[in-house]
């Protein structure tokens, strides 16, 4: 207080340069875009949940985009990734129909109004739903995207996943913001 | 004082404790030395894998949230680590080697940085470790922990502190037993050791050791007992063989001296006993010239004439015998004795009382011996005598009488011109009874050499002669020097 009454013009540039800071050091922390922050995620949700369902060997993880696709060319990158010991695959289905070889279904937006037929459908096949729309998993969905800030964070509806019979490994659901059980 | 400190002086029990005790010591602490290296080479091992266990389950909980760079969620992971206070640091990195989270104790310090790789292991008073935090095989990050070594040190000093303080009490524990058992070693040899310094003071052999086992003090202790038994036998045979000859002398002496004194006895009552029927011969012979001399012829004079001659040289035979027994027997009295006066005055008296010859003598003035004067008096009045007799049928007579002292004793030379004798029958010239002449030629009884040899050889001499041809003959008297040790040889003989 007393340097702040001394010096109100040097307090003022100090807290300017703080600011300036601090943007930049959060500029520097999230270098990467949202999207790939998501794409990054989308990935270590597949290494840290269990499918129960016994997969002949050598499958692939398949990873369909149903809907719109907010990625861009970002989940490219994961083609031919491996996770679990199985190498991922993208696959962008048309109709609910064809997602039967999914694992892992990304609901893009703009399929809000289907929303409970998609993951009661999904959900019987053992398939893993991810979405960014909001609610996502208040509607039923198993895993959602939330942003909070400049961060990404993540909800989990564990009673969702206990249904399709998907683990959901437990230091996942320790990082994730909510959890519904 | 200072000797007894030396080693050499120290009692055989304390050199056996000292060995055990220096034993025993060396080997507890080689045992508690080799405890403190073991246990803090296994406190190591178990800290190492006590940490381990930690890293490992640390860096399985972080792995989801390094995956999804939660850095509250590893934060919130690693706080569970405060409540390990030995713990100084935790740093957590992601996959490209930036600081995630860290933990930091007492001190502030950065972590590391894995561009290099930072030392691992116990490195001064740190244990530090660096594992890698893996998701399906994949390295998603690195644990990186650093943990302070306090408990460790003070655990191993704890350690020490007690290891050593079992290792003393086991050590004084071990000398009250050593000092127990030493005494099965030392004990008996003290034994024999004292046994062996009284028996050497007291020459008591009839002390014996008590023998423990069969062992080499069992050995040596019945070895020190048989030969102490052989000292024994040997020395009461001595013993006896001595007193049996000290018996045996005594007797021997009182025999001798029996024998002796029959022997004087006899010699003096046959000179005494013989003296008066010979002088009862020649009375009445005398009284038979004088009173019938006119009824005798002239073969009954002569016959009588040779009787009385017959009864003087009995007369001077007995006297003879009388002198040489006196001189065997008389005690002597040691004195300084000026033997050319004594020479001196027999020579007087010869003068006086025979022929005519004219005479030469020639006596070395100042003749000093030692002896019993008397004695020496009629040793040399015979020898004179001899002298004179033998040169009585010579023109001239000349005697020549001399001393030659040499170191120890003193040789007195009697020279004459007479006769001599033959060197042939030199053995037989201090023998009593033995004449070398007739008594047709010289009279004589045959015991005054015997005598003269009796007088020397009791004054620890010698006497002896020789007789070149045709230049008379010389005597030698060789008495001990008058010194301080004849003369108590001497003294102690007449006390005898």
């Amino acid at each position: 207080m007393h340097v702040a009454g001394g010096c109100p013009q040097l307090f003022l540039k100090f807290l300017i340069a703080m600011l300036l800071w601090s943007t930049l050091g959060t500029a520097y922390g999230s270098v990467r875009s949202e999207y790939e922050v998501k794409a990054a995620f989308l990935y270590n949700f597949t290494r840290l949940i269990t499918w129960s369902e016994p997969s002949e060997e050598g499958a692939r993880l398949t990873i369909c985009v149903f809907g719109r696709d907010p990625f861009g060319g970002v989940l490219q990158n994961l083609n031919g990734r491996v996770s679990q010991g199985r190498a991922l695959e993208l696959n962008y289905p048309a109709s609910l129909e064809e997602i039967d070889r999914c694992q892992v279904l990304f609901v893009g937006a703009g399929k809000d109004r289907d929303l409970a037929e998609i993951t009661d459908y999904a959900h019987a096949r053992q398939i893993l739903t991810i979405s960014e729309i909001p609610d996502f998993v208040d509607e039923g969905g198993i895993i959602g995207y939330v942003k909070e800030g400049n961060v990404i964070r993540f909800e989990i509806n564990l009673l969702s996943a206990q249904q399709a019979g998907l683990q959901i490994n437990s230091r996942l659901l320790e990082l994730a913001l909510r959890v519904i059980r | 004082m200072s000797n007894h400190w030396r080693w050499q002086y120290w009692p055989l029990r304390t050199k056996l404790l000292l060995l055990t005790v220096s034993i025993s010591t060396l080997g507890i602490l080689l045992v508690c030395t080799s405890l403190v290296v073991v246990e803090n080479r296994t406190y190591e091992a178990q800290l190492e894998s006590e940490l381990g266990v930690i890293a490992d389950i640390l860096t399985e909980q972080s792995a989801a949230a390094l995956l999804f760079e939660d850095s509250q969620q590893v934060k919130t992971i690693l706080s569970s680590l405060n409540q390990i206070e030995t713990i100084e640091q935790v740093c957590v990195y992601n996959v490209s080697g930036d600081v995630m989270s860290a933990l930091n104790g007492t001190g502030y310090e950065p972590c590391p940085s894995l561009d290099v790789d930072p030392a691992v292991g116990f490195v001064g008073d740190y244990y530090r470790l660096l594992e890698p935090v893996t998701l399906d095989g994949d390295i998603v990050g690195q644990f990186y922990l650093m943990s302070r070594l306090e408990v460790l040190r003070e655990h191993i000093w704890t350690f020490i502190v007690i290891s050593f303080s079992v290792g003393v009490g086991i050590l004084v524990l071990l000398i009250w037993v050593a000092s127990r058992l030493q005494r099965l070693i030392s004990e008996p040899i003290v034994e024999l050791s004292n046994a062996a310094d009284r028996i050497s003071n007291e020459h008591d052999y009839s002390i014996r050791v008590p023998v423990y086992g069969k062992d080499e003090l069992g050995i040596l202790g019945s070895a020190f007992n048989e030969m102490i038994g052989t000292i024994q036998q040997q020395n009461q045979k001595i013993l006896q063989s001595k007193n049996d000859l000290e018996r045996t002398v005594a007797e021997r002496t009182s025999e001798l001296s029996l024998a002796n004194r029959e022997l004087e006895a006899f010699s003096f009552s046959v000179s005494h006993d013989l003296r008066q029927p010979l002088r009862a011969v020649e009375g009445f012979g005398q009284a038979l010239e004088e009173d019938c001399r006119d009824q005798l012829d002239d073969t009954g004079l002569d016959y009588l004439a040779r009787i009385r001659a017959a009864t003087v040289r009995m007369g001077g035979l007995i006297d003879g015998m009388l002198v040489l027994s006196r001189v065997s027997r008389q005690a002597m009295e040691v004195e300084r004795v000026d033997l050319s006066a004594m020479l001196a005055e027999i020579l007087e008296e010869l003068q006086d009382t025979t022929d005519t010859v004219p005479s030469e003598v020639t006596i070395q003035p100042d003749m000093q011996v030692v002896g019993d004067e008397r004695m020496l008096r009629i040793a040399f009045q015979n020898l004179l005598e001899n002298a004179w007799k033998y040169t009585s049928k010579n023109e001239k007579r000349a005697i020549d009488v001399s001393a030659c002292e040499e170191h120890n004793s003193i040789t007195i030379a009697l020279k004459d011109n007479g006769v001599g004798f033959d060197m042939k029958y030199v053995d037989k010239l201090f023998v009593a009874f033995n004449r070398l002449h007739t008594p047709a030629q010289f009279s004589g009884t045959g015991l005054g050499l015997a005598t003269v040899d009796r007088v020397v050889r009791r004054h620890f001499g010698r006497v002896f002669a020789e007789s070149p041809i045709d230049s008379g003959a010389c005597f030698y008297v060789e008495l001990p020097r008058p010194e301080r040790g004849a003369e108590s040889g001497l003294q102690q003989q007449a006390t005898r």
